[in-house]
């Protein structure tokens, strides 16, 4: 059986920033113990379809806040999952978490339960720019982070930065890179402002308090993001993703993220959360109050009869993926990895036809107008010219 | 018996309430059951009720009992409510002894309100006033009642005030009708002659011809004939609206009723052709019969080339019950394959429109509207264009003659200035005013067809805040100093987008054109010049930056089908768009220059 990869989803935080419209709410904290418990049942629900356990090398706890959950939470999640699955040596488990509120101790208790990888919530060094997102933490904590992170033993860091915010300037924008540069993370993440219908920000944006990001600045502040890093030693591995080496082990890019942009088969669990296994890709509920009751309440063993792996009772839509989809899809993703792209050996062994054959008139086109190239080595990988990763919707879109 | 017969119609402004009240009748005679209303029966067809006014003129026969003890046979004929359909209202209105002339009690009387009053003044019609909306808390019944006392010399107070909304009053109007509108004037003996004033097309039974009989008898064993456009056929059957179609068995003087033809084109059974017998013809056709004549003209073109064939097939659907819809094939550079239509003005457009996208779920593009010109040539001779592409090159002409229209305005008088700015600004020319009720002006205009087809009505309603309507007819054709205006995207001349302006405007419209396609025309993946050119020279120039961010931030949760959808989206918006060269181009670019008075 393939690996597979586990998304668990924690829907609370304290605090809702402006830009947000991730599924998560704030103000649902006594829901976590519930929460915590139907996360588990499904964990188990989904464990039972196969005979033998499920390989598992990433674990991605994201949110909402998961560093909102006390530590004996995560015992018992942990707990689960390694009962059920089948854990791989050198899995990779990542948390996220909001700078703001994170101490030594809390840090070294989620390393000893054995989370390796830790993802904050930087955003931007501007305290301007940090209060019109409404982030609730200063550098000052974002700093003590991930000192804190290292101390516990913490030794593959992500910082998560925001550019192309209403009124950021190139100038602002280095200065946040300068700062999260000095603070030595093993990995970046660097998104692009979008706004989002339902925020804070898109009323504002609708009031004119606050003007449009233009775009052709945030083009400039990624082209500046990427010598920046570069000069620094980071590589480029997806749109908006880069690593640096580890100790001779290669990339530390992010196995979890990799799963997804590869279409290979991921576990998704919780309120909300995405899964991508057996031919089908599954949405759960999305709110945490009616997930807790799909999964504790009684009837759930009656309704087990008519839905499939990876399907649970928390599952609100199935849709099945035919081979012509995964092969639009494992376009649309694959092509975000900057460095590997899609190959042409893989996609014929996956697909059992050639890359050429399916979209020989598409990838004649964008090599055309600059926005894929072959991989000069091998001329095996196609991939995102440096101007076609500003530009890849124009390129996905040709896929699909 | 036809001493009991009643043939009535309603006419009104736009959105006095003219649909509501005859839901109000149809309900009071009990044509239909109160669980079988719908709301506005007479208005069969969506778009009309969306956009409450009257599209299609309809009948129906209602039975009713008076306060006389005695059972009366009442034809209610409604008539179409917008300016583009003068015509058909004549018709309607010919078929008729009585007028109900419906006025908002807040609105009080409109331009359309004078418009129709003088059509069913032409007709002979005895007039009869009702004031509705008297439930609103805006209205203002007595100074309305005054304004249609000054203008009809009916005395105020006899005014009959209603609220077809509420059913207050209603069945007084049935009694006026009764009491003053005549009976019609009978004679069976003399050959057939029946008026058409309204048809629909059936799938089944051919083209429905609505007829109100004048002369004659009618009975579905007949041979028929159709006087101007020479058809001749036998009815599939003869009957009334009840208002369903009821067949009977015979049809006499006075009476309105149906003709189910079997006849295949609402063409060859047009609205005013007279219908007689072919055995026994009537020696003279019912006078004032006019074929339809397109006024505005557009092309229509399917944003993706393989819906060509479906376009084709829906504008010959809607012309089965559309005589004054006409298009044919044509080709533009920049657009390929679609149809020049021809529109009996911009309303009629607008709705052709409308119907093409929603009835038939087609993507299409309307190309900017034109009148028809006459090219008077070097040599002598005479060309007529409906398409600025069509305009032969400057040195070839000797002059370009324009339709003009007459245009009435009529508007509270505060308005007075700005009224008069914007006709001025559309080349137009006062001719006279005229002061019908206190605080009221019918300001009469001569405007080329040309200004009034783009945007003037828009423009009319915002400087006005909605108060001032419009009323307009075909004057002549006159000449002008015009140029054609052309457009290049990406250094290609966009055939689509060039119009036919006067001299005086070219430099104006062209860069208000320019400034307006950079806004609209999106950011490709390279540099797009975009050029306006009149009379060999470039009066206006604009570059659209390439595109240089476009891309997707982070799949949170592994949520691919979200991201897949937003591509989908983009891709299917994409679509959208036709490609000119290689320069895609939206929808909204071909009808910019409708928007181009910011004035």
């Amino acid at each position: 059986m393939k690996s597979h990869s586990v998304y668990l989803h924690i829907p609370f935080c304290r605090h809702l920033c402006s830009y947000c419209d991730f599924n998560t709410y704030a103000g649902l904290e006594e829901h976590i113990p519930a929460y915590i418990q139907a996360l588990c049942t499904e964990i188990e629900f989904v464990a039972e379809y196969c005979e033998q356990q499920i390989p598992v090398h990433t674990i991605f706890i994201g949110g909402g806040t998961p560093s909102i959950l006390p530590v004996r939470e995560f015992g018992k999640i942990f707990q689960t999952i390694s009962r059920v699955f089948d854990i791989q040596e050198h899995v990779e488990i990542t948390i996220e978490a909001n700078p703001g509120r994170l101490s030594y101790g809390y840090l070294k208790s989620l390393r000893d339960l054995g989370i390796n990888r830790l993802s904050l919530g930087m955003q931007s060094a501007i305290p301007e720019e940090l209060r019109l997102l409404d982030r609730q933490h200063d550098n000052y904590r974002t700093e003590k982070a991930v000192n804190d992170a290292r101390r516990a033993g913490f030794g593959n860091i992500n910082l998560d930065l925001i550019f192309g915010i209403p009124d950021q300037t190139p100038l602002s924008w280095q200065m946040t890179m300068d700062l999260a540069l000095s603070l030595n993370p093993d990995h970046f993440s660097l998104y692009s402002l979008s706004i989002e219908p339902g925020t804070p920000l898109n009323d504002w944006l609708g009031e004119g308090l606050i003007s449009e990001p233009d775009s052709d600045i945030a083009a400039e502040m990624y082209e500046l993001a990427e010598a920046r890093l570069h000069e620094h030693g980071y590589q480029q591995y997806e749109i908006s993703n880069w690593a640096r080496k580890g100790d001779g082990l290669g990339l530390m890019s992010c196995q979890h993220n990799l799963q997804y942009w590869r279409n290979l088969p991921y576990l998704g669990f919780g309120a909300g959360a995405h899964g991508y296994a057996g031919e089908n890709r599954t949405v759960n509920v999305s709110r945490p109050d009616r997930y807790i009751e799909k999964l504790l309440s009684s009837e759930v063993d009656s309704s087990q009869n008519d839905i499939s792996y990876p399907s649970t009772p928390a599952t609100t839509r199935v849709t099945v993926i035919s081979q012509a989809e995964e092969i639009k899809e494992t376009m649309m993703m694959g092509l975000r990895l900057t460095g590997e792209g899609i190959s042409r050996r893989e996609f014929h062994s996956r697909f059992g036809t050639s890359l050429e054959e399916v979209y020989g008139g598409e990838i004649e086109e964008l090599l055309g107008l600059g926005l894929l190239e072959w991989d000069q080595v091998t001329s095996e990988r196609l991939r995102l010219t440096p101007k076609g990763r500003l530009l890849g919707n124009q390129v996905f879109q040709r896929f699909i | 018996m036809t001493d009991r017969i009643r043939n009535f119609c309603i006419v009104a402004h736009i959105d006095h309430g003219k649909s509501t009240l005859a839901d109000r009748l149809l309900q009071l005679t009990d044509t239909i059951a109160d669980r079988d209303m719908m709301e506005q029966v007479l208005d069969s067809m969506d778009l009309e009720r969306e956009k409450g006014v009257t599209i299609k003129a309809s009948a129906v026969r209602m039975m009713y009992t008076a306060r006389d003890g005695l059972n009366y046979e009442l034809n209610l004929i409604d008539t179409p409510g917008h300016v583009d359909f003068g015509y058909e209202v004549s018709r309607a209105l010919e078929a008729c002894e009585g007028a109900i002339l419906v006025v908002d009690a807040s609105q009080g009387v409109e331009a359309q309100t004078l418009a129709n009053l003088y059509l069913a003044l032409e007709a002979d019609l005895e007039i009869i006033p009702v004031i509705n909306k008297i439930d609103l808390t805006s209205a203002r019944p007595d100074e309305v009642a005054e304004e249609i006392e000054s203008l009809l010399g009916v005395a105020a107070e006899e005014i009959i005030q209603i609220s077809a909304k509420e059913g207050l009053n209603v069945e007084e109007i049935l009694e006026a009708v009764i009491e003053k509108v005549p009976p019609p004037l009978i004679n069976n003996e003399a050959p057939l002659r029946a008026l058409i004033f309204d048809s629909h097309y059936d799938a089944y039974k051919g083209v429905v011809a609505y007829i109100r009989l004048v002369e004659g008898k009618i009975s579905p064993e007949d041979q028929m004939h159709l006087m101007a456009s020479g058809a001749v056929f036998k009815p599939v059957e003869v009957g009334v609206f009840m208002p369903h179609l009821q067949p009977v068995d015979q049809l006499e003087a006075g009476e309105v009723g149906y003709v189910a033809t079997g006849l295949k084109t609402v063409r060859e059974c047009r609205v005013g052709d007279t219908l007689t017998s072919a055995i026994e013809p009537a020696a003279k056709a019912l006078p004032g019969y006019l074929k339809a004549k397109p006024m505005v003209f557009a092309g229509i073109y399917p944003v993706e080339g393989e819906d060509y064939g479906n376009l084709k097939d829906a504008l010959e659907k809607l012309q089965l019950n559309d005589a004054s819809l006409v298009y044919q094939l044509e080709t533009s550079q920049a657009l390929n394959f679609g149809y020049r239509c021809g529109f009996l003005g911009m309303f009629h457009m607008e709705i052709i429109q409308e119907r093409l996208e929603r009835e038939y779920d087609l993507d299409i593009i309307v190309t900017t509207p034109s009148v028809e010109y006459e090219v008077v040539l070097n040599d002598g001779g005479v060309k007529r264009i409906d398409s600025p592409a069509e305009l032969p090159s400057e040195g070839d002409i000797l002059e370009i003659r324009e339709p003009w229209m007459r245009i009435e305005i009529f508007t509270p008088t505060e308005f007075y200035g700005t009224v008069m700015e914007l006709v001025k600004k559309r080349r137009g020319i006062f001719v006279e005013q005229d002061y019908p009720t206190p605080n009221r002006v019918q300001l009469i205009f001569e405007l080329p067809l040309a200004e009034l087809i783009i945007d003037f009505f828009d423009q009319l309603k915002s400087r006005t805040r909605g108060y001032a309507s419009l009323d307009y007819h075909f004057i002549e054709y006159r000449s002008d100093d015009l140029v054609k205006l052309e457009i290049l995207v990406n250094n290609e001349s966009v055939d689509a987008l060039a119009m036919i302006i006067h001299r005086d405007n070219a430099y104006r419209k062209g860069q208000a054109l320019i400034s307006k396609l950079k806004d609209l025309i999106p950011r490709q993946l390279f540099a797009v010049p975009i050029q306006a050119y009149a009379s060999g020279r470039v009066i206006s120039r604009a570059n659209v930056k390439a595109l240089r961010k476009d891309v997707l931030a982070k799949c949170y949760g592994g949520d691919v089908s979200r991201k897949r959808k937003l591509l989908e989206k983009q891709k299917k918006g994409k679509k959208r768009m036709k490609m000119v060269g290689n320069v895609e181009i939206p929808q909204e670019a071909f009808f910019a220059v409708l928007r181009l008075e910011g004035d």
